[in-house]
């Protein structure tokens, strides 16, 4: 007889296959619609296309359901479906752009059984704590070298390999998450407790706050030397939200706040570029600035808006008109030809991959996969609300890719490595024998024991060594 | 192709769309539901269940090398073990770690969680890598420290 977790995982394959098939209709549904209403005639030659986009979305739900057994299964589906309508939207806008991002999708999802199959266990990530952590950093400063990186629209944030182009601070978003989870989990205790004090205000350990300090000035450094401003505000969200979820301590939220506050105001007054954004924001449609410098933003605005509730249907607008119209500002052409319902569905979308991606975080019970799930979650969510609160102007444009949907091969490759993991640290992790009734579990195969310094593994081993040394004592 | 049949196109692909996120919600909404009563089925170990419902883990209490008992610790709210001083549970040996591990309730169970301390936190002497639950008469051993679970 199968057991309860066997039947679950059955289930759980069952409904994911049922999505990601629906998710392929969807996307082949897209497709035909883009050009029926670019063209007046339905595509030929559509059946090819349905194929390998099927066989695609497939790939990865087997993967999902062989190597990641009861893994949730509401990520492939609803990432698939969001990369179709992106891919719909692309192509609708250029067709060899659109060729380009059929290939990045597949390396995309080829990619997402890769790391699957690689990573089998995501508690190995956390043994190489410091080793992602400076790869992670090292990677941002990639487009740095001369001769390796190149400035597109005044941010240098681009390396060049031959014919092929890359966004590093893309994949270093995932390695710092990475690198910031299993440092939070191994000093999550010293940070929420308070040693020092300094008039009204406690400070945890200043030795335990450092190497966080340090990898968070090193990134921001970095991005302003580069002069990206949307990926170096996520960072700064995305470290504040795990330094909370891993402390419990909802100062660190208040003092990040009067930081990023501060170097807000910093940032205004030094750098003309953010002074041109606050203008874009502010005075978008004031006759001043819409020719200019709100030229981007009022085009998407004028988008949203010819595009209504129902919008004026897949390829039947002008979403052309925007500057950036397939990277950026996709939502905004979403708008035009999705229409408000079409908008406000994509983002459930994104609202169903954070909410299973915290429920993900929930069911773990390692501290470094449940930060782990929070961070990439968070990563999601507030690259969305990013890119997306920029374009409907509720807070200053700052260029970041919408998730899944906008145009970039990094950009893709990068969230379907993200979903990759999130798949797996859904999914329940394998023990050796079942779970004894002492309560005591035994360790999964793989790695369980991560640290160097808790090689102390037979139990009752008689000479322990004594912890001062390690600790650094009191 | 007429802009009737586009429009009604249009109308159909929104609906699709919302149809997709629905049925996704519901079987996550279903799978929850799910999860939740299987609970007492999956911790069906032979004789624990019933013991383990009438005597919940109350107190942990110090044993010192001759076995004799000394200090307890009721158990309320969360409860870090260590060295430090900010530990509700204050060990005084150099084997166990600052904040060595954590003793925690979660639906009306005890649990113990190591915080990777530097040589372990063994539970009945079995290594803790992730929470493990406590029962009256378990020991927990952190360094040469032993606590003792008591109902």
């Amino acid at each position: 007889m199968p057991t309860l977790q066997q039947r679950r995982a059955r289930a759980r394959a069952g409904t994911e296959l049922r999505l990601t098939v629906f998710a392929a209709a969807l996307t082949a549904c897209a497709y035909v619609l883009v050009v029926a209403g670019t063209t007046g005639k339905a595509p030929r030659g559509v059946a090819g296309f349905v194929a390998v986009i099927a066989a695609g979305y497939l790939a990865a739900h087997l993967a999902t359901t062989r190597l990641a057994r009861g893994a949730d299964p509401a990520f492939v589906p609803t990432a698939t479906a969001l990369a179709g309508i992106g891919y719909a939207v692309v192509y609708r806008l250029d067709h060899a752009l659109a060729d380009n991002q059929f290939a990045w999708l597949l390396i995309g999802l080829a990619l997402f059984v890769a790391t699957l199959i690689v990573i089998r266990d995501h508690r190995v990530l956390d043994r190489y704590t410091y080793t992602i952590g400076l790869v992670g950093i090292g990677t941002l400063l990639l487009p740095m070298v001369p001769g390796l990186g190149e400035s597109i629209n005044g941010e240098r944030l681009w390396i060049h390999l031959g014919p092929l182009s890359f966004q590093p601070s893309e994949i270093a978003k995932v390695l710092l998450v990475i690198f910031l989870a299993s440092y939070l989990d191994r000093t999550k205790e010293l940070l929420a407790t308070s040693t020092r004090r300094i008039g009204p205000i406690r400070l945890p350990e200043p030795r335990s706050l450092g190497p966080l300090l340090v990898a968070w000035g090193v990134a921001l450094v970095i991005l302003f030397a580069e002069d990206d401003l949307g990926t170096s505000l996520l960072f700064f969200g995305i470290f504040l939200a795990m330094l909370w979820a891993a402390t419990g301590r909802s100062a660190y939220l208040a003092v990040g706040l009067v930081l990023f506050a501060a170097a807000s105001v910093a940032a205004y007054l030094l750098v003309p570029h953010v002074q041109v954004r606050i203008v874009a924001w502010l005075h978008a449609l004031s006759p001043r600035y819409v020719e200019n410098q709100g030229y981007q933003v009022a085009q998407g605005e004028f988008a949203m808006a010819s595009g209504g509730i129902l919008g004026t249907g897949l390829g039947q607008g002008h979403p052309g008109l925007i500057p950036a119209a397939a990277t950026d500002f996709v939502f905004a052409s979403l708008g035009e030809e999705l229409g408000l319902l079409g908008t406000t569905v994509v983002l459930l979308m994104y609202l169903v991959l954070v909410w299973r991606g915290l429920r993900a975080a929930l069911g773990r019970d390692d501290g470094f996969g449940k930060l782990l799930a929070t961070g990439l979650s968070t990563t999601l969510g507030l690259q969305t609300f990013v890119i997306v609160g920029g374009i409907t102007r509720l807070i200053p444009l700052t260029g970041v890719t919408l998730p899944f949907v906008s145009y970039g091969g990094s950009s893709l490759i990068t969230n379907f490595i993200l979903l990759a993991l999130l798949v797996r640290i859904s999914a329940p992790t394998p023990r050796a024998p079942a779970p004894a009734p002492g309560g005591t579990r035994a360790e999964g195969p793989p790695p369980a024991g991560t640290r160097a310094a808790a090689s102390v593994d037979a139990p009752g081993d008689p000479s322990p060594e004594p912890a001062e040394h390690a600790e650094g004592g009191a | 192709m007429p802009p009737l049949a586009l429009a009604a196109l249009k109308v159909a692909f929104l609906v699709l769309l919302y149809l997709f996120v629905w049925r996704t919600v519901r079987s996550s909404v279903v799978d929850l539901r799910a999860a939740s009563p299987p609970r007492p089925a999956a911790a069906v170990g032979p004789p624990a269940p019933s013991r383990r419902r009438s005597r919940a883990p109350r107190r942990l209490v110090l044993v010192d090398e001759r076995g004799r008992r000394s200090t307890a610790f009721s158990l309320e709210g969360t409860l870090q073990v260590g060295r430090a001083e900010a530990c509700h549970v204050r060990l005084v040996d150099s084997y166990t770690s600052q904040f060595h591990a954590r003793v925690f309730a979660r639906d009306g169970a005890w649990f113990v969680e190591d915080l990777n301390s530097t040589n372990g936190t063994f539970l009945n002497e079995r290594k803790v890598t992730s929470a493990a639950e406590l029962h009256p008469g378990d020991r927990l051993r952190l360094g040469r420290t032993v606590l003792e679970v008591r109902a």
